[in-house]
């Protein structure tokens, strides 16, 4: 324990006392800064800085929500709302478009489409608070020197704050719309974490860019809203015409999409779909994490 | 550079065998920057385009050597644009330098002039759990603190309002008190107390002296040339981010004045300007 007293910070502190408690700082690391040879910071003391603000990450976390309101019933109300009123437009454009047939067809694209929207939200919802992240904190960028690495992640734990309402929203609409409710649900936890390390990578991905060029936020929608439509959140993966197929699987989150249509139909989730979900986020999370330590040193002078 | 195998030590000794705690190896930093205010991908591809070449380097400091005993107050003084804030980034590990490097033994608390990184939407008292936490202290320890982080800050009833409601001298008085209560080695002061009254001076200052004697070491850049020459041991003088002239704080002063065309018994009266 090395509890702060200014008048013993000459005392020598015991190697024992140095190494115990991983929350509390050791005392009086060396430090040399210096331009990077490799690009990147030295990893174990920024994974030794980055653990240790755990507390911070959490308390952060909390207080941008406090912001939406989350803390709130009327905030909490909403973010379940907005969803259902999302999907409730596009099944209005879907009826145009493709009229559904049988009432237990028009059930399952219901809650296909609120499920959707809601799983759909969580990634777009990462990508734009992550492109904020360190331009919408650089008060504390320019003032303090904890790694950088803490907003993007701050950005989606907030956002995994604001979906897990959701995932028990979705349980609601299967059993109020009739749809499969089994064993197949067991995957779900699995899925949303494969989910939350690619969101995690993606922001990562995008908070530098936004640093880098400013008018990243001003793409974002167009890429967000696109990305919308090459997955298979407002239609079903049978309604893909054969010769599209092929390029939608391209989509980074189609395996996931995949996946979770599969559970929500009440099957297990095919093992290629696992597997392609988990190589895509570890991917996202290792180029996003890559991209982000080798520009954050740049990150105090562009802001 | 020097790091020894002296543990207690490893940046070396001063002349009176106190042990440096920053050392600085021809530390220099250079900025590319565009002429647009800020850079866009739009703005990138169109100069692109048209093979125009729209950035350009500012060298903001030039190898710059120095070195601070523990223990000390070391001021840095120099014009506006002088490298000042730049240096104290460097050394707070902001930002990264471009060439050399500066060795820093023990916790840095930077405390630079806009604050702790504060939210100003959040009130004071969560300012101070927010800048305990983010330097790295645990709720515990901020615990403990928190008492006397309000008594030294004496806002009143101030600290459960938001800090967008605050005056720069209450923005100052909580800086100061949450940063000397953040368990620091070395805290680095730009410009952060001048916003505060004569009365939060004289305890800032008593603070400080208290704190040096129990070996914390401060880094203080200030334009209040008296702060620096009642408080500081040693001076740097930048200027166009190199080194004008480092040494005992009372005669970097008075060459800094002189130089400026402004006699030495004038600084008492530039000190609340």
């Amino acid at each position: 324990m090395v509890a702060y007293c200014p008048q013993l910070a000459s005392v020598p502190v015991p190697e024992t006392a140095m190494t115990d408690a991983s929350t509390t700082r050791p005392a009086r690391p060396l430090t040399v800064h210096k331009p990077s040879v490799s690009g990147l910071p030295p990893l174990r003391p920024y994974a030794r800085d980055f653990w240790q603000r755990r507390p911070f990450m959490w308390h952060l976390a909390r207080t941008e929500l406090k912001g939406t309101h989350y803390n709130t019933f009327l905030g909490q109300v909403w973010l379940l709302l907005d969803p259902l009123l999302m999907a409730g437009i596009y099944f209005m454009l879907r009826s145009v478009v493709r009229p559904a047939g049988s009432e237990f067809d028009r059930n399952r694209i219901i809650a296909h489409l609120i499920i959707g929207v809601m799983v759909y939200r969580y990634t777009s919802s990462s990508m734009a608070s992550g492109a904020r992240s360190i331009t919408g904190n650089s008060q504390m960028v320019l003032n303090t020197s904890f790694p950088r690495a803490i907003f993007p992640v701050v950005a989606v734990i907030g956002g995994t704050l604001e979906f897990l309402p959701m995932i028990v929203m979705m349980l609601v609409t299967q059993l109020v719309l009739g749809q499969p409710v089994g064993p197949s649900l067991l995957f779900l936890p699995l899925v949303f974490a494969i989910l939350a390390v690619f969101n995690m990578g993606l922001a990562m991905l995008v908070a530098p860019a936004m640093v880098l060029f400013r008018d990243t936020s001003g793409f974002l929608p167009y890429i967000s809203q696109s990305w919308l439509y090459a997955s298979p959140v407002l239609y079903t993966i049978a309604e893909i015409p054969p010769n599209i197929l092929p390029y939608l699987r391209w989509n980074p989150l189609f395996p996931t999409f995949a996946a979770l249509e599969e559970i929500f139909s009440g099957q297990a989730p095919s093992l290629s779909n696992l597997v392609f979900a988990s190589l895509w986020a570890i991917l996202f999370l290792v180029a996003g994490t890559t991209i982000f330590l080798r520009t954050e040193p740049d990150f105090a002078a562009r802001l | 550079m020097l790091p020894d195998s002296d543990l207690s030590a490893p940046l070396g000794t001063d002349p009176e065998g106190r042990p440096y705690v920053v050392r600085a190896h021809e530390l220099g930093m250079s900025f590319r920057t565009t002429n647009e205010s800020q850079k866009t991908l739009k703005g990138t591809i169109s100069s692109a385009l048209r093979r125009k070449k729209t950035e350009r380097t500012v060298h903001a400091l030039g190898g710059v050597d120095f070195s601070v005993a523990k223990g000390s107050v070391y001021g840095v003084i120099g014009r506006n644009g002088a490298g000042k804030s730049t240096l104290f980034r460097l050394v707070a590990g902001i930002l990264t330098p471009t060439s050399g490097q500066v060795a820093v033994y023990g916790h840095v608390t930077p405390l630079l002039s806009l604050g702790v990184g504060f939210n100003r939407e959040l009130t004071g008292r969560e300012n101070i759990l927010l800048g305990g936490l983010a330097s790295g202290l645990d709720p515990q320890q901020i615990v403990e603190q928190y008492h006397n982080i309000l008594t030294f800050a004496d806002l009143g009833e101030a600290i459960h309002s938001p800090m967008r409601t605050y005056s720069s001298g209450m923005f100052a008085r909580l800086g100061f008190a949450l940063a000397v209560h953040l368990d620091p080695d070395i805290l680095l002061i730009d410009e952060a107390l001048s916003a505060g009254d004569a009365k939060f001076k004289q305890r800032t200052t008593d603070k400080i002296a208290e704190l040096a004697a129990s070996d914390c070491t401060f880094l203080l850049v200030s334009h209040g040339l008296e702060i620096v020459r009642q408080l500081a041991d040693q001076c740097l003088w930048l200027e166009g981010g190199k080194v004008r002239f480092e040494g005992p704080a009372e005669a970097v002063v008075d060459a800094y004045l002189a130089n400026d065309g402004v006699a030495p018994i004038d600084a008492s009266a530039m000190v609340d300007l």
